[in-house]
C-alpha cells in the first residue's frame, strides 16, 4: 500500500463542478480505470482519497491535489496514463508523485483574477483599493458562523498584471488551509470599492499553493 | 457564441452543474454541414431526464450513425430561465450550447401528463413557434415519443408528429427519410407525408375532429389520401439484438437514479387494471441472461458506477431471475457494486431473493398492495393475497428488516368505506404479523409500517378509461377518514392535498382542444407542474376560463363504450373490445389470469413475439 499524490488542472465547465461532486467523480474514475486502489474497511468500504485544498465553485485551477491510495505494484506512469483516460475532459492529470509535504501544511495559495467591464478603471483606483488599511469582510465558517475580518490580514502579495478599458488582471497570494481566504471574497470587495462601474464577469484560477517550511519563504506544495 | 453569455448566468444560479455537460462519455460531434442534427429535450430538470433509461438508448443509438448528431436538452430551472431570459439567451443544447432552433429535429419524451407545460415553456424559450401550423422551412420539426404520445392530443397542435411506441427502429428511419427530404428541396408537408408510412408515426394535422353539441367526438379521421385511420405502435421483437447502450453518460451532481439501470424485459404480464404501463408496452419481451450479464459487465467497466438496479415494470417476474442474480452477484460483489431490485411483487417474494439484495447492502422493502380489501384487489386485478403480504412480511421481519412500506390508491372504482378502513386495517395485520414472531427469531426490536396512498387517475388504454375521476375532495375526505382511524403509533400515515391529481386526469384524456389552454397556461407562468413548489392550481383554471373549457369534462364524465375517445387513433396492440371485456370483469370482481397463466387474447401477439409464442417455444 503506497500513497501518491496526484497534481491536476480543473478547467473549463469543471469550475462548477461542487467538491463532492468531484470526489465521486474521481471515485468513478478510478473504477472504470481499474488502477489497483485500496479500500477502506468496514461496513460501507470507499476508496481512500484525500484532496489537499478545497476549490470554490466557480474557480478553476491549475494546481489541485488528490492523495489517493493505491497498492504497491502499480507504478507512477500507469497511474497517470489509466486516470487521465478515465477523467472527464475538464480535468487532467499533471503529474503523479510523492504525497509531501502534507496538506496541513499549506499556508498560502495564488490566484489570478481577470474582471471584464464597461468603464474606466485606472490603475491609480486599483493601487487605491489595496492601499486601504483596512478591508472589512465577512467571513461564513461551520464553526463560528458570520464574523468581520480585515481581507489585508489575508493578503500576502498583490500585483497589476494587466489593465485596458475592458478588464484587468491581478495576481495575489493569500492565506490559505488552516486559516483561509476565498477569492471571492476579495472579487466582491473589490466591486463594491469599484462601484459604481460595473464589473460584468469575473475569471479566476488557482495557479500555485505554497507551504511554508522556515516560517519566512513559500515554497510550491508540489 | 452563447457559450460565455451561458456561463456567466451559471454563477448566479443554484446548482450550476446541471448547465454544465463534458460528463464522462457524453458525445460532441463536429457541426459538418451535411449532418443532421437531433436535439433531444426532456421536458423536466437535468437530474430528472439524467435517470431516465429511454433518453440514454436514443442518444447513444441516433449518435453512432454517422451522418447525425444528437444532443441532451433539459428544462433549466426558474432561475436559470430567468437569467436567460433576461440575457437574451434562447434555449441550448448541453454539448454544444447551440440554439434548440438551430437544429433539424427537436424531439421530445413525454413521461408524465404534468411535463407538458414545460414543453411549451421549452418551445417558447428555444424561440421556436409554438404552434406546428406557424412554422416554416426555417424551423426544426417538433415531435414527441415516450409512453404519453400515446394520448397527447392536447399536444397535437403543437407538435409537428408524435411516434408512437419503442423508439429504436422509428428514430433512424425518421433520420434516413429526414436526408432524402432534405436533399430534395420539398416542403415540410412532404416529409411528413413521406413518414406517415413509417409505421408508428402518427401526424395530428393529417387528421380532421367534429364535435358534437355536448363537446364528445362526433368524428375523427384522415383528411388526406393514405393516411391511414389509426396508426399501430412499434415495438422491438427481439430484445437481444437491438440496440443497448453501455458507454452511459456519468453526471458530476447526482441524478434521482444514479446507477445502472439493467433492463430485464418489457412489458408485464399482470395486468392490474389501472396501470397503463401494463397494456402498452405489451408484449413481455424478455432479455437473454447471458446478454444482460454481458451489458451488466461492460456497462460497470465504461461507466464506474457503483450501483446496478433491474429495471424492469414486475422484476420479480422474469422466469430466469435467480441464474440472472447469481451471475450479476458474482460480478459486483468484489467489484464492490450494489445491486438493487426494485419493484417488488407480494405473492413470489422469497427469503432467497431477499438474501441475495442483502448480500451486498440492506435495502428497504416497499409493497404496494394498491387497494385495502381483496374485494377492491379483485376488481382492479392487483392479484396479491392477504396471506402473500402478511407471509412476506414475516420473511422479512426474520430476515432483519423492521420497516415496511405499503402503497395504496385512493379513488379506485367501486371504492367504498370498507375499502378505504381497510387499509389501515391490513396495516396493523403486518404489525401484528411482526409479534407472531417469536422474539428470538426476530431481529428488529419494534416495527414500523409507513403508508402511503396516492389519488387514482383512470388512463387511457386501460379498463379504466372510461372511468371518471373521483372529486378531488372526496378522496381527501376519504384520506381524512383512513387518518383518523389509524391510531396505532406504529404506523406512520403520509399522504398528499394533490390537485395535480385532477389536472393529470384531464391531460391524459384531454383531445387537441386543450392545446390552447396549455400555450395560455405557459403565459400565465405554468411550469414544472409535477413540482410542488411551482404547481399552481389558480392559474391552470384561470387558463381553463380563458379559452372557455371546463376541464371537468375531461375528468370527471363518465364515458361510454361506444364513445370515440380522443386516443382512437392510437393502436397498442390490445383490442378495445379486450378493454371492454376487463372493465366488465373489473365490475364483476373477477380476476384475470397473468399472461404466462392464460392468454387472454388482448391483442398483443399480432406483434409475433414474446410472452405470446412462449410456451410454443417449449
Amino acid at each position: 500500500m503506497k500513497s501518491r499524490r496526484v497534481r491536476f488542472s480543473k478547467t473549463g465547465m469543471g469550475k462548477y463542478i461542487s467538491h463532492l461532486d468531484l470526489l465521486r467523480c474521481f471515485t468513478r474514475a478510478i473504477q472504470r480505470s481499474g488502477l489497483p486502489v485500496v479500500y477502506s474497511q468496514g461496513f460501507n468500504p470507499h476508496q481512500k482519497m484525500t484532496f489537499a485544498l478545497p476549490l470554490s465553485i466557480g474557480v478553476t485551477s491549475e494546481c489541485e491535489t488528490v492523495d489517493i491510495q493505491f497498492e504497491d505494484w502499480v507504478s507512477d506512469a500507469e497511474i497517470m496514463e489509466k486516470l487521465s483516460a478515465n477523467l472527464p475532459m475538464d480535468m487532467q492529470v499533471l503529474s503523479v508523485g510523492d504525497p509531501t509535504p502534507k496538506a496541513s501544511e499549506i499556508v498560502a495559495a495564488e490566484y489570478r483574477m481577470e474582471a471584464g467591464y464597461n468603464g474606466n478603471i485606472d490603475k491609480e483606483q486599483m493601487n487605491g483599493f489595496f492601499s486601504q488599511t483596512e478591508i472589512p469582510v465577512t467571513k461564513r465558517t461551520k464553526k463560528k458562523g458570520e464574523t468581520s475580518v480585515n481581507l489585508l490580514d489575508y493578503l500576502r502579495s498583490w500585483e497589476i498584471t494587466g489593465i485596458t478599458d475592458t478588464g484587468f488582471c491581478i495576481r495575489v497570494i493569500v492565506d490559505a488551509g488552516e486559516r483561509n481566504l476565498k477569492p471571492e471574497l476579495l472579487a466582491t470587495a473589490l466591486e463594491a470599492y469599484l462601484a459604481p462601474i460595473e464589473i460584468t464577469e469575473w475569471d479566476i484560477t488557482r495557479k500555485r499553493i505554497f507551504v511554508c517550511p522556515d516560517g519566512e519563504t513559500l515554497s510550491e506544495f508540489c | 457564441m452563447y457559450r460565455s453569455k451561458l456561463e456567466q448566468c451559471l454563477k448566479r444560479v443554484q446548482k450550476p452543474a446541471r448547465y454544465i455537460g463534458n460528463e464522462f462519455n457524453s458525445i460532441h460531434k463536429m457541426w459538418t454541414p451535411d449532418i443532421m442534427t437531433v436535439a433531444f429535450c426532456f421536458p423536466d430538470v437535468y437530474e430528472v431526464g439524467m435517470s431516465h433509461l429511454g433518453m440514454k438508448i436514443l442518444y447513444h443509438m441516433l449518435n453512432e450513425r454517422e451522418d447525425t448528431l444528437c444532443e441532451r436538452v433539459f428544462a433549466p430551472w426558474d432561475d436559470m430561465e430567468q437569467e436567460m431570459r433576461k440575457e437574451g439567451i434562447p434555449l441550448l443544447s448541453m454539448e454544444s450550447a447551440k440554439p434548440v432552433r438551430d437544429f433539424d429535429m427537436v424531439a421530445f419524451t413525454l413521461q408524465y401528463e404534468m411535463s407538458y407545460s414545460n414543453v411549451v415553456n421549452m418551445l417558447d424559450l428555444a424561440g421556436i413557434p409554438l404552434r406546428a401550423r406557424e412554422r416554416t422551412l426555417d424551423d426544426p420539426f417538433v415531435y414527441c415519443g415516450g409512453p404519453c404520445a400515446y394520448h397527447a392530443e392536447p399536444l397535437s397542435d403543437l407538435v409537428d408528429f408524435f411516434v408512437l411506441g419503442e423508439g429504436e427502429e422509428m428514430n433512424s428511419e425518421l433520420m434516413d427519410v429526414y436526408k432524402t427530404w432534405k436533399a430534395s428541396g420539398k416542403s415540410r408537408e412532404d416529409y411528413l407525408m413521406e413518414i406517415a408510412k413509417i409505421q408508428g408515426v402518427y401526424v395530428p394535422s393529417f387528421y380532421t375532429v367534429t364535435y358534437h353539441e355536448d363537446n364528445t367526438i362526433a368524428s375523427f379521421a384522415p383528411n388526406r389520401e393514405g393516411i391511414p385511420q389509426k396508426v399501430k405502435k412499434r415495438i422491438v421483437k427481439d430484445m437481444d439484438n437491438t440496440y443497448i447502450p453501455e458507454k452511459l453518460i456519468v453526471p458530476f451532481m447526482e441524478p434521482v437514479h444514479d446507477r445502472i439501470m439493467l433492463e430485464l424485459f418489457r412489458g408485464c404480464i399482470r395486468g392490474c387494471r389501472f396501470c397503463q404501463a401494463g397494456y402498452i408496452y405489451r408484449p413481455v419481451r424478455e432479455r437473454s441472461v447471458e446478454k444482460l450479464l454481458q451489458v451488466a459487465e461492460h456497462s460497470i467497466e465504461a461507466t464506474g458506477y457503483e450501483e446496478m438496479s433491474l429495471a424492469s415494470l414486475s422484476t420479480s417476474d422474469y422466469t430466469k431471475l435467480f441464474p440472472l442474480t447469481d451471475g450479476l452477484l458474482a460480478m459486483t460483489v468484489d467489484k464492490r457494486i450494489n445491486l438493487s431490485l426494485p419493484s417488488l411483487r407480494v405473492d413470489n417474494f422469497s427469503m432467497e431473493l431477499m438474501e441475495k439484495v442483502q448480500k451486498v447492502k440492506k435495502s428497504g422493502l416497499t409493497f404496494a398492495p394498491e387497494a385495502g380489501t381483496q374485494r377492491l384487489r379483485d376488481v382492479i386485478n392487483k392479484n396479491v393475497l392477504e396471506e402473500d403480504l402478511i407471509r412476506t412480511a414475516k420473511i422479512a421481519f426474520s430476515g432483519g428488516y423492521n420497516r415496511i412500506k405499503l402503497y395504496f390508491m385512493l379513488g379506485l372504482p367501486t371504492e367504498t368505506e370498507t375499502d378505504v378502513l381497510g387499509i389501515g386495517e391490513l396495516a396493523q395485520k403486518v404489525i401484528d404479523a411482526f409479534y407472531e414472531i417469536p422474539k428470538e427469531e426476530r431481529k428488529g426490536r419494534s416495527v414500523s409500517v409507513t403508508v402511503s396512498t396516492s389519488f387514482f387517475v383512470p388512463k387511457p388504454f386501460t379498463p379504466f378509461q372510461w372511468e371518471p375521476q373521483n372529486l378531488i375532495s372526496d378522496m381527501e375526505d376519504k384520506a381524512r377518514m383512513l387518518k383518523n382511524s389509524i391510531t396505532n403509533k406504529k404506523i406512520v400515515y403520509n399522504w398528499h392535498n394533490s390537485d395535480v391529481s385532477f389536472l393529470e386526469e384531464v391531460f391524459a384524456k384531454g383531445d387537441r382542444r386543450l392545446g390552447e389552454v396549455l400555450i395560455q397556461a405557459q403565459s400565465l407562468g405554468c411550469k414544472f407542474d409535477g413540482w410542488t413548489d411551482f404547481f399552481d392550481y389558480d392559474k391552470w383554471m384561470e387558463a381553463f376560463d380563458l379559452c372557455g373549457i371546463d376541464p371537468a369534462f375531461y375528468a370527471h364524465r363518465r364515458m361510454s363504450h361506444d364513445e370515440i375517445l380522443p386516443w382512437d387513433y392510437a393502436d397498442i396492440g390490445v383490442s378495445k373490445e379486450f378493454l371492454i371485456a376487463e372493465h366488465e370483469r373489473a365490475y364483476r370482481g373477477e380476476t384475470t389470469p397473468s399472461c404466462r397463466e392464460s392468454c387472454m387474447h388482448c391483442g398483443a401477439a399480432q406483434f409475433g413475439g414474446g410472452v405470446c409464442f412462449e410456451k410454443s417455444k417449449s
